[in-house]
């Protein structure tokens, strides 16, 4: 049962994740935005439901499956890499301190929320 | 109807790739705490990911149906970045200072590395592959 409760959250998640990522073909930023909000957004809303939800099947489906679907590490290190290659050193560093920076401090807002 | 062929392609593959995650951080559970099943996923799926992309796609023709499932789904949800956060806070709150710093310190340099690895790794077998063709002609 509760690898249902996973597998289906995190579908939902990775699926809102693509719709997002497909948005920023269309946008022209040249830095990989996109992922960072998602890690941000993410890891926010993981704090406000680890504080607020006391049962363990709610939370498995929506901690474990949703945030953890939706959010990605994968594709951070993969574009962080693509940064490095392409030896923008600046970009791929504030990439690094701006995911891990507001990415954890966006856990302790949600948690604190 | 797009829209449901894509959701599901990635549900296939993130409803695997979560639970696969899920499992590890069952099988690895210490008592110490440390969350050595995050770790294992994330810096794995670090290191599969640009393989597949830059080598596995070509070497097999793989559609682009197949590297949905795989990379946004499966490793996608394989890998996450908002437990990462969770574990770092859990750590922080238990005053364990030295399994804390050792998490983000391999998390945060180890997945990078992991990375540029699996960009090393998809570069060496293609040229493998080229130098193994050229050899044949």
């Amino acid at each position: 049962m509760t690898f249902l409760l996973v597998g289906l959250g995190a579908s939902v998640g990775a699926f809102l994740r693509n719709e997002l990522t497909s948005l920023s073909q269309k946008i022209k930023i040249d830095f990989p935005v996109i992922t960072l909000l998602i890690n941000i957004f993410g890891a926010l809303v993981l704090g406000l439901f680890t504080a607020h939800i006391n049962a363990g099947g709610l939370l498995l489906f929506l901690g474990t499956g949703f945030c953890g679907g939706f959010t990605t590490y994968g594709t951070l290190n993969m574009e962080l890499s693509q940064l490095w290659f392409q030896r923008r050193f600046f970009r791929c560093f504030l990439y690094f301190a701006l995911t891990y920076i507001i990415g954890i401090l966006g856990f302790v807002i949600g948690i604190h929320l | 109807m797009q829209k449901i062929k894509t959701f599901l392609i990635i549900f296939i593959g993130a409803f695997i790739g979560s639970n696969l995650r899920y499992a590890e951080s069952l099988l690895f559970k210490s008592s110490n705490g440390f969350p050595y099943g995050t770790l294992v996923a994330n810096l794995s799926g670090a290191l599969i990911l640009p393989f597949l992309i830059h080598y596995l796609q070509d070497r097999y023709h793989l559609s682009s149906k197949i590297i949905l499932a795989l990379s946004t789904g499966l490793l996608g949800s394989y890998t996450t970045f908002s437990t990462f956060t969770a574990d770092t806070y859990r750590l922080y709150q238990s005053g364990s200072w030295t399994m804390l710093i050792t998490y983000l310190t391999i998390t945060i340099i180890g997945g990078f590395i992991c990375a540029l690895l699996g960009n090393y790794w998809a570069a060496t077998r293609a040229f493998i592959d080229y130098a193994g063709r050229r050899k044949n002609q």
